[in-house]
């Protein structure tokens, strides 16, 4: 076993995996907050992307500089779409609730693209290509700043539960009607936690844009989000940090070692068998908190 | 007057309902093409540009008085790349008498290909479908009229071998998407490796493909003479930027027919420069029939997209198929004397194509009751910076191989059926 | 006026237990199984075959995740999946000779052992879990068929399937295919109209409601979920084989990908959740709407002139396609079935307006 290409997989692995891992949080936030899991996270994604390309384009400023104008726009659409599609689902079984919010996927998937053009679009955030050889290990520097950013990201959420906003919100994940009774404003609180997801969703389209382009394929980014948000535990902030690590390392390390035994494929896979395992040997995920379920 | 909803909803139905009313204006000497394309799933990188290219073709072509007097009409639906969809775009069509399908996906137009030698209907595969269509005797109505992947395939290695003079010893990577469209030049690649004696070192990725580090990383140890990618859309610009980013250059790289100008902007105009494709018609606004297409359709405000699409890698294989197709309305025409045509003579004016290259844009096509190829020509082009510069003349190689593969594969579908 | 419901007075228990105790009721029933025996005489081929079958082999494959989510309230991601496991059974299976109805039921058996399975694995969890254990389901089963070439048919990933062959006779013919997926969609219709009336249909509704208060009343809910999967597996494996055979005559993996299976959940939801006649509207408005509207579109552009965009034209049936399914979900979250039922309810006591809301 070549120690030094496992390591360079490792590396980069851990980096890709980071930034899936920003798609994630979004997912956990909502999660946390109001107890639905958002399929919608992926056509976020591609949203923030296209919102970046478009803004670039419409404004005439360079991608870089319409970066925070995305994200701010896309915490926008989420705080709207909790507003508008989601708060008349309260109270009805979590079913519908998914199959909104895959509805919205759908919704999301034809609308953008219709709208703003489906060929691919380049999106160009000034990282350079030039390769980065540290100790005869190749480092992906966009993968380097993405991952840089999500964990900017991750850690600021971390930050963020200790505020005092973040622990009115830390409440309503515990006892939402508890939190009713002690006068914590709980819809604003979902709503804010609704943005938060929209803007990682943002940021994270507009990183996997730089790496892919912008176009349709964005979206297919929930299934790995959703990997390791179970795999980390869907209440769980910290959770996604180390399970995004985790993702990343064992899909990487997988491909460059099993690819070439069974003939491909098989990053796609890991991402179903650890989602399979988790559930089976752990439900509620490395750090999640256990969902009692009082009769 | 206050309006109920009720009313609203009635008045908006009936609206739609007279729009809905058969198209009055179409009803003297017209030939009709069914385009149920993707443009919504898995081929949105091309189909876009390619639908684009067809119909600025077809409005040329009538523009002109059409063929013989007789006006083209091209009925486009979208598929979604979904097999059901397709069949029901192709049996629609059928109903409203088309002579030809042309579903550009390979899983649409495998759905069809029963259906089409069934109901004797001419199903058009340009670069995608079936590679053993290429066989006109066991797939009479299935023409792709263009080169098959194989042909593709042996066409690069061939140009590879004339910048190496010899290949033995040598290694050739291949990085290919998984699935069954990146897996077919394989049997071919490990045959022509045999006989040319070098190294093949295949390369999976995982589809879509926008996650390539991993596999990258292994080329670069692998330290191959040469790479080809094989992918399309997402999983090509992804190829190419892991593929800078580890250090390989791109004079070093060839592609399959699927790279075009917005791939390779979206991987970086002056980074990419040197990388290698296979080439079916020429690419730019160089050739005759794209600056007719530009003076008389175009400029005339009739263009069917954006001005700046015209004379892309896509763009101009739409044009090619288009002429293709018209080609073969002309000589089926001949073949009826002037009579309406059916979908049983224009298959004989396909198929009786000869030596055809629409102006200069593609090499000489022939195509036969037996080869539905056309020659199976090609040649390499090299991105510059700003275009793709032709580096060979139109060129076939290990055609032989090629049918062996051909035949095999179409002898096992007649069995099968 | 139509619904005749006083004087109805019955005389013995058969009687008093029918599914359809007004004659309004049945005498509809009976007509649209008339107009269904004869639509091969009066409706041209191109509904027949590209509308007409495609609609009852989706109610059939619906009917059976209906069984799982409406009556035993789990949710199935991967539906798709088991309607694939079935066709590539069902095919490998005729042709390697054995008897075409032999051959279907082998393949919804394939499709309920390997869907029950994955529902044991899964069946630890709830909700949102359950959704995502199933959806991992879909894709695994997506890269297993794709890798083995032994099942997915070769280098062209693409089996070509044998004539369906009833009692022996080749049936090739439009109007014999569709008879067989008439014959299908009929069986599977009948039995769930009647799975509601038997202790099995019971028994998932306590374990829909609450699961462990049926555990505490004796009903093993991990059991019961258990046969709901078998149960709605085998019925997927089987539509999925007819699908193949009756419709696609190939099979190949791309059919029975995700967007099947998030066709088929859309297919209930918008039907209605638990109701048999929902699936019917439900298929109808999912499979034909995208077809209609793409008609729709291209009509509006050429008769009023209005030149809409590639892009957005072609998207245009995605956009419905998801607005159909947000709309339903916010404003009428029963389904189309509910629609029906207050049509009917209105109808009950017509002329009169008083149930009319």
């Amino acid at each position: 076993m070549d120690i030094l290409l496992i390591t360079e997989l490792s590396i980069n692995g851990a980096l890709v995996g980071l930034m899936y891992a920003l798609v994630a949080l979004g997912i956990v936030v909502v999660y946390k907050a109001s107890r639905y899991a958002n399929l919608a996270q992926g056509a976020f994604c591609m949203a923030g992307g296209y919102a970046c390309v478009s803004i670039a384009a419409a404004l005439s400023i360079p991608a870089w500089v319409a970066i925070p104008l995305a994200v701010v726009l896309m915490y926008f659409v989420g705080v709207l779409t909790e507003r508008f599609f989601l708060r008349r689902m309260i109270g009805q079984p979590v079913v519908m609730v998914i199959m909104l919010t895959l509805g919205l996927e759908i919704l999301l998937r034809g609308l953008v693209p219709g709208l703003l053009g489906s060929t691919v679009k380049r999106l160009d955030i000034g990282i350079s290509q030039a390769p980065l050889i540290v100790a005869d290990i190749l480092i992906n520097r966009a993968y380097l700043a993405g991952g840089f950013i999500a964990l900017a990201f991750v850690a600021g959420a971390i930050l963020f539960y200790n505020t005092a906003l973040g622990v009115r919100m830390r409440a309503v994940s515990d006892d939402a009607i508890a939190s009713w009774a002690v006068g914590i404003k709980v819809e604003s609180l979902i709503a804010i936690a609704w943005g938060i997801a929209g803007a990682s969703a943002g940021a994270a389209g507009v990183l996997w844009g730089s790496v892919q382009g912008v176009d349709w394929t964005l979206s297919q980014l929930l299934l790995k989000a959703i990997a390791i948000a179970i795999l980390g535990g869907l209440d769980s902030v910290p959770g996604v940090l180390v399970a995004g690590l985790i993702v990343g390392i064992v899909e990487s390390v997988a491909a460059g070692v099993l690819d070439p035994l069974v003939g491909g494929g098989t990053r796609d896979v890991v991402a179903s068998v650890i989602i399979l395992l988790t559930v089976i040997v752990r439900p509620h995920g490395l750090f999640g908190r256990e969902h009692i379920e009082r009769v | 007057m206050k309006l109920s909803r009720r009313q609203i909803v009635i008045a908006t139905a009936v609206t739609l309902g007279t729009a809905y009313a058969p198209n009055v204006l179409a009803q003297e000497k017209v030939i009709k093409f069914g385009m149920a394309q993707d443009f919504t799933k898995v081929y949105t990188f091309v189909t876009a540009e390619y639908s684009q290219g067809q119909r600025d073709y077809f409005t040329l072509v009538n523009e002109r008085g059409g063929v013989n007097g007789w006006k083209i009409q091209a009925e486009i639906v979208d598929t979604g790349n979904e097999t059901q969809r397709g069949i029901e775009a192709y049996e629609r069509f059928k109903r409203e008498g088309v002579l030809l399908v042309d579903p550009l996906s390979t899983p649409v137009s495998r759905a069809i290909v029963p259906r089409a030698l069934n109901d004797k209907i001419n199903l058009i595969t340009m670069f995608s479908g079936r590679s053993d269509a290429a066989d006109g005797s066991v797939f009479p109505y299935v023409i792709p009229m263009s080169a098959s992947y194989w042909s593709q395939a042996s066409v690069l290695i061939e140009y590879i071998a004339r910048q190496e003079k010899d290949l033995k010893g040598k290694k050739i990577a291949i990085v290919y998407i998984d699935t069954p469209f990146g897996k077919e030049p394989l049997p071919l690649l490990r045959e022509i490796a045999k006989r040319r004696g070098f190294e093949l070192l295949p390369f999976p990725y995982a589809p879509p493909g926008n996650e390539q580090a991993a596999v990258w990383t292994q080329v670069r140890r692998a330290n191959p003479n040469w790479t080809l990618i094989w992918g399309g859309g997402v999983g090509q610009t992804v190829s190419l930027k892991e593929a800078i980013r580890n250090g390989i250059s791109p004079e070093k790289i060839a592609s399959v027919v699927w790279l075009s100008e917005s791939d390779m902007k979206v991987v970086g105009n002056e980074a990419a420069k040197g990388t290698l494709k296979y080439e079916g018609a020429a690419s730019g606004r160089d050739p005759k029939i794209i600056q007719d297409i530009l003076k008389d359709v175009v400029a005339k405000g009739k263009g069917a997209g954006p001005q700046d699409l015209v004379g892309t890698s896509y763009y101009n294989i739409g044009v090619l198929s288009a002429a293709l197709m018209v080609e073969g309305v002309r000589k089926g025409l001949e073949i009826s004397k002037g009579a309406a045509l059916t979908p049983q003579t224009l298959n004989e004016g396909l198929r009786s194509i000869s030596k055809f290259t629409a102006e200069g844009l593609a090499p000489p096509i022939t195509v036969t009751k037996t080869d539905h190829q056309g020659g199976g020509m090609g040649r390499v082009a090299q991105w510059d910076g700003r275009r793709w510069v032709a580096k060979s003349d139109w060129l076939s190689a290990d055609q032989d191989l090629v049918w062996d593969l051909i035949t095999q594969s179409s002898a096992e579908f007649k069995k099968g059926n | 006026m139509f619904y005749r419901l006083a004087g109805i007075r019955h005389t013995n228990y058969l009687k008093a237990r029918q599914l359809f105790p007004l004659q309004f009721d049945r005498l509809l029933i009976g007509g649209l199984c008339v107009l269904a025996l004869l639509a091969p005489l009066y409706l041209p081929s191109l509904y027949l075959n590209s509308y007409l079958m495609p609609w009852l082999l989706w109610v059939t494959a619906a009917l059976g995740l209906n069984l799982l989510m409406g009556g035993a309230g789990q949710v199935h991601l991967g539906y798709g999946a088991v309607m694939g496991i079935g066709a590539y059974a069902a095919g490998h299976a005729a042709r390697s000779g054995i008897p075409f109805e032999i051959a279907l039921l082998l393949g919804g058996l394939a499709a309920a052992i390997i869907g029950t399975v994955f529902g044991a694995a899964a069946l630890r969890v709830k909700g949102l879990y359950l959704a995502v254990t199933t959806l991992a389901l879909q894709y695994l089963v997506d890269f297993v068929v794709l890798h083995v070439g032994a099942i997915s048919g070769g280098s062209q990933a693409s089996l070509q399937l044998p004539a369906v062959k009833i009692l022996g006779q080749s049936v090739r013919s439009d109007a014999g295919l569709y008879f067989v997926a008439l014959a299908g969609c009929v069986v599977v219709t009948i039995f769930m109209l009647n799975v509601r009336r038997t202790s099995l249909g019971r028994a998932l509704a306590a374990v829909r409601e609450k699961d462990y208060a049926a555990e505490i009343l004796g009903v093993s809910a991990f059991r019961y979920k258990l046969l709901a999967f078998w149960v709605a597996s085998f019925i997927g494996g089987t539509a999925g084989a007819l699908l193949a055979f009756c419709y696609y005559k190939a099979v190949s993996p791309e059919q029975y990908h995700i967007d099947l299976s998030i066709q088929m959940l859309a297919v209930v939801i918008v039907g209605g959740l638990g109701s048999v006649l929902g699936c019917f509207f439900g298929a109808g408005l999912i499979l034909l709407a995208p077809a209609f509207l793409n008609q729709l579109l291209s009509a509006v552009s050429t008769g009023l002139g209005l030149k809409l965009g590639t892009d957005l034209m072609t998207h245009a049936p995605l956009i419905l396609y998801g607005s159909l399914i947000v709309g339903f979900l916010l404003f009428e979250p029963l389904g189309l079935a509910k629609i029906y039922d207050n049509a009917r309810k209105m109808f009950l006591v017509w002329p009169f307006r008083h149930m009319r809301r």
